[in-house]
């Protein structure tokens, strides 16, 4: 039982063996091949076509017989001659002698002098599963048994060996023609190793089939299939995973440019790009654009190549692909240059310190106001429509809250100030302090409170240039301060939360009471006596220290004395001596 | 090597002439073509032949018309046109100074072997 395969020579269809087939095909190959340079080479190959199509129908007719057999074909090719045959019977053969046979020379005498690249192919001739181990072995010139044992030795190791032979039998394409199978060997394409080809294949041809190896190919040539489709379907599921992952990845980036966007233009605050602020809106919607194509045309192109593979779509428009290119570089060039622009507005910084006096109280409430929270009986506005004012300013201002808070302590008799740092970046020291002196943020006293707002503003025009404010309080030492908990995150060396343990309440505490000493606030809760046992345990310690001290200059005295005296003693005794 | 290049040439040239001849005798399809020349001794084997023949039609010495077949495919029938008959004729001539070139020099041959 032999299985039959159906083609068609012009227009002619014949049932043709497996074997038969396979041999046709290649000798059909190696005469385009040898025709193929040649200018008649479509005639000449129609009427070799069309004189085989006769010749299989000839056989048919004369044999009563359906199928063409290999007998039939090698027949067929034995009338029509072998490709070497045709050899110094061409035209080009004739142009080759005539012009003084060089070339033909170089073909005839040193056929393999001339190695060309070699292809990574599967053997079909020698298998015994899918032939990749004969197929790297002519790669890498080896014989095909010893790349079987590494394979073995492979396997040894944990089964890897499995895993590379499947996926090199998925990856590698299988030799077909006899072209592909001297491409595999690395033998140049010339007519005498077609030739030698064919013939090794015909004496090949019978030991071949009576080796019982070719029993164990077929009985794995079923499985063979099998794992490759296995193979094809996993890949295919990375495939349309890849492709749906890409999707959501467009789709997510098309709403985060839309979503910065709309918060440069100043629709939202919640959502801006990190660094946007550094631009003026034109460049930064610009450099929005570019950073999200710059992100989403690999992405698209992964995409598109998903496509293809799964659903062999078109490859993309040439002039479409050469665009989405360009468009690319030129994005990842505005984003680098828009960097370099948001980098140099910060190159300088500047400082701009303000001392600005304070009444002096024996307690000071310390607290925040918030300045989004309008108390309506402040603004006294009829319930009509309320506008945001700080500092007696509108608030189109983008508010600003980068207020650090700190204590010093001055001496006891001196007058309490508040010394403001006003902190700004820009790109020469002159921007860098004009944005600085733009930072409109003073405390309000109302007797002995101190209010500090929760933000400063600064126009947005003008654009972040990471300004920020310190205040520091210089309060006379044994000042007693209440902190409010709303200014909690603005305190730097305090902490709120240590002293607010320190309570020892179940009740929320809502502010901490400190006293100022000489090194800075200590935490007093209820400015209880508690605190005047420190304070007095702090006045004892000064004591002991005063006490020290002074020891220790009486020790240095004494030191002294008795130097002055031994002086003054080998003075007296050095006038004796002379006096005598 | 140099055998084999002189016999390669020599029949080349031969074939051609042989071709034309046959061919002028009247319509001829390709395998009959062969069958004469195997009768003639001259071996070849078809797929010489076809490029053979494009050449020469190529070149307006031959033309050819389709003919309907009873076993396959329509054939090609080959005739000689009237620019093919004068270029048999001349080659004609050129055989005839050619026979008559190697017989007087195998004729030296022979009378100095003898």
């Amino acid at each position: 039982m032999n299985k039959t395969i159906i083609i068609n020579i012009n227009s002619i269809v014949f049932h043709i063996e497996e074997e038969a087939y396979e041999t046709l095909r290649s000798y059909m190959i190696d005469i385009k091949r040898h025709f193929g340079k040649s200018s008649d080479s479509q005639e000449i190959l129609l009427d070799i076509e069309n004189r085989i199509a006769e010749m299989f129908s000839e056989k048919i007719h004369a044999g009563r017989k359906e199928v063409i057999s290999l007998d039939d074909v090698n027949h067929v090719i034995s009338q029509m001659g072998k490709v070497s045959d045709f050899e110094g019977e061409t035209e080009e053969d004739i142009y080759e002698q005539a012009n003084a046979n060089s070339e033909s020379e170089t073909h005839s005498h040193i056929p393999y002098s001339a190695p060309v690249d070699k292809k990574l192919m599967r053997n079909a001739d020698d298998k015994i599963f899918g032939g990749v181990c004969s197929g790297l072995g002519a790669y890498f010139n080896m014989e095909t048994k010893w790349m079987r044992l590494i394979f073995v030795c492979f396997f040894l190791f944990g089964g890897s060996g499995i895993m590379l032979y499947i996926i090199l039998w998925i990856v590698m394409p299988v030799a077909v023609s006899r072209a592909d199978k001297m491409a595999m060997k690395g033998e140049s394409p010339t007519l005498q190793n077609f030739k030698k080809s064919f013939e090794e294949e015909i004496q090949g041809l019978n030991p071949h089939f009576s080796k019982a190896k070719s029993e164990i190919a077929k009985g794995t040539a079923a499985v063979g299939s099998g794992v490759s489709k296995v193979g094809r379907f996993f890949l295919r599921l990375i495939a349309f995973f890849i492709l749906i992952v890409c999707a959501l990845t467009l789709f997510g980036l098309a709403i985060a440019c839309i979503g910065f966007i709309t918060g440069v233009l100043g629709y939202q605050r919640e959502m801006v790009f990190p660094g946007t602020e550094f631009l003026n809106t034109p460049q930064a919607i610009v450099a929005l654009i570019a950073g999200t194509l710059a992100i989403a045309i690999p992405f698209f192109a992964l995409f598109q190549l998903m496509l293809r593979i799964l659903f062999r779509t078109q490859p993309l428009n040439h002039y479409f692909s050469l665009g989405l290119w360009a468009t690319w570089i030129s994005s990842i060039i505005a984003v680098v240059f828009f960097s370099f622009i948001g980098a140099q507005e910060f190159k300088e910084s500047s400082t701009i310190k303000v001392e600005k006096p304070i009444n002096a109280q024996k307690v000071y409430y310390i607290s925040e106001k918030d300045v989004r929270l309008i108390e309506a009986s402040e603004v006294d506005k009829n319930g009509k429509k309320f506008k945001i004012e700080l500092n007696g300013e509108d608030l189109e201002y983008a508010l600003r809250r980068d207020i650090s808070i700190n204590f010093e302590s001055i001496d006891s008799l001196a007058k309490p100030y508040i010394q403001y740092n006003y902190f700004a970046r820009g790109r020469t020291y002159q921007a860098a302090t004009t944005n600085a002196a733009e930072i409109n943020y003073l405390a309000n006293q109302m007797d002995n409170k101190i209010i500090f707002n929760s933000h400063f503003g600064i126009n947005p025009d003008k654009k972040y240039r990471d300004q920020s404010v310190s205040a520091t309080l210089y309060l006379p030492v044994g000042s007693r301060v209440v902190i409010d908990k709303s200014i909690e995150y603005k305190l730097r060396d305090l902490s709120f939360w240590d002293c607010q343990r320190a309570y020892d309440s179940d009740e929320e505490v809502k502010s901490t009471e400190w006293i100022m000493g000489r090194t800075g606030l200590q935490c007093t809760p209820r400015f209880l006596p508690i605190e005047k046992k420190s304070d007095t345990e702090q006045t004892e310690a000064a004591v002991e220290d005063l006490v020290k001290q002074a020891e220790k200059h009486a020790k240095e005295a004494e030191e002294h004395a008795r130097k002055v005296e031994e002086e003054a003693n080998k003075l007296s005794e050095r006038v004796a001596v002379t006096v005598q | 090597m140099i055998a084999e290049n002189t016999q390669t040439q020599m029949r080349k040239g031969i074939l051609e002439y042989c071709i034309l001849s046959i061919i002028s005798r009247g319509e001829i399809y390709a395998s009959d073509i062969i069958a004469e020349l195997k009768r003639a001794q001259l071996l070849v084997v078809e797929g010489t032949l076809y490029p053979l023949l494009t050449r020469l039609k190529n070149n307006g010495l031959l033309s050819y018309n389709w003919q309907e077949s009873t076993s396959g495919p329509p054939r090609k029938y080959y005739q000689i046109t009237h620019e093919g008959n004068e270029v048999l004729q001349k080659l004609d001539v050129t055989w005839k100074e050619l026979v008559f070139a190697v017989e007087t020099s195998l004729q030296g041959r022979n009378e100095s072997n003898n």
